[in-house]
């Protein structure tokens, strides 16, 4: 039982728990993650409560292709749907492949790259494997996959995850290498902790906010990809997603005529995204010990 | 089980690479520079993908057919009333009760080479689609037993059977190849015919860019032109994949005529400009939902019925195509007057009626959900249809609530086609491009042979079978009619297929710069037949 306490004292990267708070504090009170932060809440409440803030698309009705107006705040479609509530609908779709498919990522990942990092003969084979998934060109990959396998969410989620793992992997299996080389990981081994036991207990603890990084790096891929394939026809064609809404606008000719179709969908791509990124991007700063001094 | 697997994989990786390609070959179009000195009679016009077949006896491609039938001639035409018009063919008869079809051809017909077009050219060509099976000539060509040619202007075909649109069938849709030229290529089911190209209809290919431009020649003589020529010198196809480029196109001066429809909610596009115009065509086919008697529940004509009066087909047309088309009862298109059954009327749209029509025939709610408990069906359309996709979405809709559970699997055009042709769907969403006759149409989509490929229900019933050789086979001209007509009543009861609406298309060109287009009904034919394009002028 003595390995924890050797961890605590050892392992820079996990901030002392005095500190905890105060981090946190540090890390909202910048602007650009405060905003970053209030977009993506305002993002997941808009997907939870969806029904009681648009009805769900469906039907069509008289007014068709209107400009944005008190009525139609994002205007309508070539079917007269309103495009605001097909946005607050594609928002679900979105958040949850998103989310999904960076926990498989992160899950396939980090497993990946913390065997890679600690067990010498399974690193050999897992780069390989790694780099190789890196150099697949993976759109038309997935754009393969998508077109066996019958479009739905799940089947989205899964695909998506499944391209999206060995970033993970490569990153997770960088830190996990520097840690595995430190002084306490030998001081748990000599004192008989099992390989899993290391692997769960030293090394997983430390690459914790890696992996929240990762998380959202990789969720904000997941958006775009799906967005793309949902584009390309590929999407589930039963659920609203932003993807879908621009291939409506595509598909019926009416980009030139009606700019509110393209523009809010992709403007909640680009929201999302750039939302995820930057909160993603601060979080590893204020949590890199070289920046904060240790 | 296996193979059907397989050959996904296969379309998997075609796919991909169709995928990859496609993101490099966009945006080619931005050079103009080889136009611009005599635009005045170069007509460009916009087409949507490469050509994938240039020979004219196997291609099916629409958009190949745009370019290899201002090249070849054939022996009729369908005009803008949809009636067939002589072309090659002055006119045709049939001889010996029916078995003997003749047809005499115009004598001043000639290969870009200068050789005349003759009988024999007419002969070889047929001969050839027979011997190779060719494209979906082989199948109207069924009966023919022999051909004869017994001057330079007559060719006989001589039938097994008489078959009443078979001079139609076969005079509108086989092209017409050089003999001299094509006879040298040995085996024609393998002769790919991409360069050095002999053609007798108003224009011949001359060169190409795959990818960007397809450049067309004019053919000096074109007796079917005014002047016995064309008046436009030359015809530029150009490639652009995604219509809004295309519309953009048009309006910035870059193309004169756009090859593909203007989708009903784009025509607003060109509302404002005063130089480019719209003209209207009728379609020879019609969109529809087809059930395939394979599943066990759809084989039940309650419930195809129960579909039926589940679909809103007024407010579909209403809504995705804007008002601008037509509603259809039974299986015959409102184009064949003649033989449209005007008696029947489509099965009314009252949900709560076909759900207490499922409920007598014996289905049940056990799990009160709302949805009978079998009747759960997957609707197959293809994704980039914008009209189908649409219907599909009202259409799972209103199903849901007559009690029927739809799943919509609208995919990938090319997944879409593999799962047809494999049967691999409960309902079929798609529209049927051109049916010239309605026997052929009859034949194509309900005989358990299936010589047409698109027996979309999978039919095989004895009875239709007897009721359409019956027809097939009958030479009085009101005889045929009525049987038809009773087809038509047959199909409509049974529920077989649920016929959504016949819809109109929009060709937008440049009326500033070019008139005179002679515009055919349907998107195969549309302003672009070879007919259409001799008429063509500039505007001085």
């Amino acid at each position: 039982m003595s390995a924890p306490v050797l961890t605590e004292q050892a392992i820079p990267p996990v901030a002392p728990a005095t500190t905890k708070r105060s981090s946190w504090y540090a890390y909202l009170r910048q602007p650009t993650v405060a905003l970053s932060v209030l977009v993506l809440l305002v993002m997941v409440l808009m997907a939870v409560f969806a029904p009681l803030i648009a009805d769900e698309p469906s039907g069509a009705g008289p007014d068709v292709l209107q400009p944005p107006s008190g009525a139609h705040w994002f205007g309508t479609d070539d079917l007269g749907q309103d495009i605001f509530a097909q946005v607050v609908w594609g928002t679900r779709t979105s958040l949850v492949i998103g989310l999904a498919a960076s926990l498989i990522a992160i899950v396939l990942g980090t497993a990946i790259g913390l065997a890679a990092a600690y067990f010498r003969p399974i690193d050999a084979v897992a780069t390989v494997i790694t780099d190789v998934m890196l150099a697949l060109p993976t759109l038309p990959l997935m754009i393969m996959l998508a077109a066996v396998v019958s479009p739905s969410v799940g089947t989205l989620t899964l695909i998506i995850g499944f391209f999206a793992w060995p970033e993970v992997a490569r990153l997770i299996r960088s830190q996990g290498l520097v840690i595995s080389a430190m002084p306490y990981i030998d001081g748990a081994r000599v004192l008989g902790a099992s390989g899993w036991r290391i692997v769960t207990r030293e090394i997983l603890p430390a690459v914790v906010s890696l992996m929240i990084v990762s998380v959202l790096l990789t969720a904000s891929r997941a958006v775009i990809s799906e967005a793309g394939l949902s584009f390309l026809g590929l999407g589930d064609p039963d659920a609203w997603s932003w993807g879908r809404i621009l291939l409506n606008a595509q598909r019926s000719g009416t980009i030139a005529i009606a700019w509110w179709q393209t523009l809010f969908p992709s403007l909640a791509i680009l929201l999302l995204v750039l939302a995820a990124t930057l909160a993603g991007l601060r979080f590893n700063d204020t949590r890199d010990p070289r920046r904060n001094g240790g | 089980m296996k193979k059907t697997v397989k050959g996904r994989w296969r379309l998997a990786v075609a796919l991909g690479v169709v995928a990859t390609l496609g993101v490099s070959g966009c945006g080619l179009n931005e050079d103009n520079s080889s136009s611009s000195g005599s635009s005045d009679t170069v007509l460009r016009i916009g087409t949507t993908t490469d050509v994938s077949n240039f020979n004219p006896l196997q291609s099916l491609s629409k958009t190949d057919s745009w370019i290899l039938n201002a090249m070849y001639p054939h022996l009729l035409r369908i005009d803008e009333n949809a009636q067939k018009a002589p072309e090659l063919a002055k006119e045709y008869r049939y001889e010996d009760d029916g078995k003997t079809a003749v047809f005499e051809l115009r004598d001043d017909f000639k290969w870009t080479d200068g050789q005349p077009v003759v009988a024999e050219d007419v002969k070889f060509s047929a001969e050839k689609i027979m011997e190779y099976k060719l494209g979906n000539v082989a199948a109207k060509l069924t009966w023919v037993e022999s051909i004869e040619a017994p001057d330079a202007t007559t060719v006989k075909f001589k039938l097994s059977q008489p078959y009443a649109p078979f001079a139609e069938g076969v005079g509108f849709w086989m092209s017409i190849v050089p003999k001299h030229v094509f006879e040298k290529a040995g085996d024609l089911s393998k002769f790919p015919n991409d360069s050095n190209w002999v053609g007798a209809g108003p224009f011949v290919l001359d060169s190409m860019t795959k990818g960007q431009r397809y450049v067309m020649k004019r053919n000096e003589h074109y007796p079917l032109a005014p002047e016995g020529k064309a008046a436009v010198s030359q015809v530029e196809y150009r490639v652009y994949p995604d219509v809004n480029t295309m519309m953009l196109a048009l309006r910035n001066g870059d193309i004169d005529l756009m090859g593909t429809p203007v989708p009903v909610s784009a025509a607003k596009t060109f509302e404002n400009d005063s130089k480019i115009k719209l003209a209207k065509v009728g379609a020879l086919g019609f969109a529809h939902l087809t059930y395939n008697m394979k599943n066990k529940y759809l084989a039940d004509q309650e419930v195809r019925q129960a579909l039926s009066m589940s679909v809103d087909t007024k407010a579909i047309i209403d809504a995705v195509l804007q008002g601008d088309g037509q509603q259809m009862a039974g299986p015959i298109s409102p184009i064949f007057a003649e033989y449209d059954n005007t008696e029947i009327q489509p099965y009314p749209f009252d949900p709560a009626a076909a759900k207490a029509k499922l409920a007598a025939a014996g289905y049940k709610d056990a799990n009160n959900d709302g949805f009978f408990d079998e009747l759960s069906f997957g609707v197959a359309c293809d994704q980039s249809n914008a009209n189908i996709t649409r219907v599909v979405q009202l259409f799972r809709e209103s199903a849901a609530k007559a009690g029927i559970k739809l799943e919509n699997e609208c995919v990938e055009r090319n997944t879409f086609l593999t799962r047809t042709k494999n049967g691999e769907y409960d309902i079929d969403a798609s529209q049927w491009g051109v049916f010239d006759n309605p026997m052929d149409q009859l034949r194509s989509t309900y005989l358990s042979s299936n010589p047409g490929g698109i027996n979309y229900n999978l039919l095989e019933s004895a009875e239709m079978d007897t009721l359409i050789n019956d027809a097939a086979g009958t030479t009085d001209p009101e005889a045929f009619k009525a049987k038809i007509k009773n087809l038509d009543k047959v199909v409509h009861e049974q529920a077989y297929l649920t016929p959504l609406y016949v819809e109109n298309f929009q060709f937008a060109y440049n009326a500033s710069k070019f008139t005179g287009f002679a515009p055919s009904p349907s998107d195969l034919l549309g302003m672009v037949t070879a007919y259409s394009l001799a008429q063509v002028t500039p505007v001085k």
